[in-house]
């Protein structure tokens, strides 16, 4: 890969970028974040929670996209399709396994429990 | 496909394929490695009869194996030239054009990362339907009437405890994850640099200048790999000692690894300095079994693919000293960059979610 990121060589500038984002990650569970969390009506440990997952997509794209060349490269698209095949059975066990909650069966709102449309 | 692959057909069934009738179909591996699977699982059935362990089983499941390996190495060794110059390419499509092993690659890494997945939807399933162990803390000493949620002292209450709560308690504790973190970001860059040395066009620059670049980038990397697991391992069961200095108020102290603080798969007693109610003395014990195994499980794994990839990285780097890589057989690093990358990819998530969150 030869390409070019602002003028500056395309690995460089991904490794720099990493560099920074894993830092502020690491500041950000070190900071104190309780008066900014409480000024927007959360946790900081919800606050905490959003940097965390709001920096690991960039991180994960730029690895993916600049070290693993699946941008910019001839075959680049076909593999990102290759990479991108899973998505749909990682959704399904996000979804319906990791953020299911073991009484969703009753705990749900009753609108959506079995038996029960609500409307 | 390669314009010279006749210079490449071999007639021997240890060699690689005629590659002049296209993609290989004609391999008898196949056949023996499906025999190999069928002992395989048939005998390692046999192995755990009833939780009793039956040895005689042992030795056929070890046949299995056998077969199944030797039906790799010679499929393996079938498809490959090992010239370092011919890479068979893809004919179908969709992948018409591209490199066999390379599309191959990227479906392994693509079945890694449903293996992952699997630990990460655990993960936060668990993690949602398990209260914090400080969530129920913060509930109080039960009491039958005014606080019937509350906890008992040396009553063990299943929650989960994030192995946060322990890195996460001070700079100290997250260093060994921090510096992993940034150790694994720098070898991926160092691997991408080894790829980019071997890959310079022949004639711009000299030979030895490529040869001493790539192994020690590629070394670079090896060392960064081992560090990793160096600080794992000093994280989990070693622990270190924090000397005092003056100059910025630091104070001696010790801090201990997961192992020594009881974060332990089988504790079902689980005690944190911080689960003691001040007025009573009473300590909150907490079955952790959940959250330490997950937390074990997933990191685990990752480790071990790190361990995996310094086998791959010191056989690399040994390949590199004997000056075998230039712009045909780069590609080689390419393709083991992709798994390094991956295993880079994998900490990026776990990082957050199991150290510091």
């Amino acid at each position: 890969m030869s390409h070019k990121i602002m003028g500056i060589d395309a690995y460089w500038m991904n490794f720099y970028g990493l560099m920074i984002l894993t830092l502020i990650e690491v500041l950000a569970v070190g900071a104190n974040l309780g008066p900014t969390a409480e000024g927007i009506g959360m946790t900081e440990r919800q606050i905490t929670l959003w940097i965390l997952t709001i920096i690991a997509v960039p991180k994960f794209i730029m690895i993916a996209a600049i070290f693993m060349h699946l941008w910019g490269e001839n075959d680049s698209g076909i593999l990102t399709l290759t990479a991108l095949f899973p998505a749909f059975f990682i959704i399904i066990m996000v979804l319906f396994i990791g953020l299911t909650h073991p009484d969703a069966g009753i705990g749900l709102p009753d609108w959506c429990r079995p038996g029960n449309y609500g409307l | 496909m390669s314009a010279d692959y006749h210079d490449h057909d071999h007639p021997s069934p240890w060699g690689p394929h005629d590659w002049g009738h296209g993609a290989p179909h004609n391999s008898w591996s196949p056949l023996v490695m499906s025999i190999g699977i069928g002992i395989f699982l048939m005998t390692f059935g046999g192995l755990f009869t009833f939780s009793e362990f039956d040895m005689w089983y042992l030795p056929l499941v070890i046949v299995g194996i056998a077969v199944i390996g030797a039906g790799l190495f010679v499929w393996w060794r079938q498809d490959m030239s090992f010239d370092g110059t011919y890479e068979p390419m893809s004919a179908g499509v969709p992948f018409k054009n591209i490199q066999i092993r390379k599309v191959g690659m990227w479906v392994f890494l693509m079945s890694e990362m449903m293996i992952f997945s699997s630990l990460f939807s655990t993960y936060m399933r668990y993690r949602q339907g398990i209260p914090r162990c400080d969530t129920v803390f913060n509930r109080g000493l039960f009491d039958p009437v005014t606080n019937p949620d509350g906890w008992q002292d040396g009553v063990a209450v299943t929650c989960f405890e994030p192995a946060s709560h322990l890195i996460a308690s001070s700079w100290w504790h997250i260093a060994p994850g921090a510096i992993n973190t940034f150790a694994l970001i720098i070898s991926s860059f160092t691997i991408v640099q080894a790829l980019r040395w071997a890959h310079k066009p022949v004639g711009s620059v000299d030979e030895e200048v490529r040869r001493k670049r790539v192994y020690r980038y590629l070394g670079a990397t090896t060392i960064l790999a081992s560090l990793f697991l160096t600080l794992k391992m000093i994280e989990w069961f070693i622990g270190f000692h924090v000397p005092a200095i003056d100059l910025i108020g630091l104070h001696e102290h010790e801090i201990h690894s997961l192992y020594s603080e009881g974060y332990l798969i089988n504790n079902d007693h689980y005690q944190h300095h911080d689960y003691v109610d001040e007025a009573t003395g009473a300590h909150m014990v907490a079955n952790i079994q959940v959250s330490a195994t997950l937390f074990y499980v997933t990191t685990g794994t990752h480790g071990l693919h790190v361990l995996v990839g310094i086998i791959g990285l010191a056989y690399l780097t040994f390949k590199a000293w004997t000056g075998a890589y230039n712009p045909q057989s780069a590609v080689s690093i390419e393709y083991f960059g992709l798994y390094w990358h991956f295993v880079d990819l994998v900490w990026v998530l776990v990082f957050p979610f199991f150290y510091l969150y």
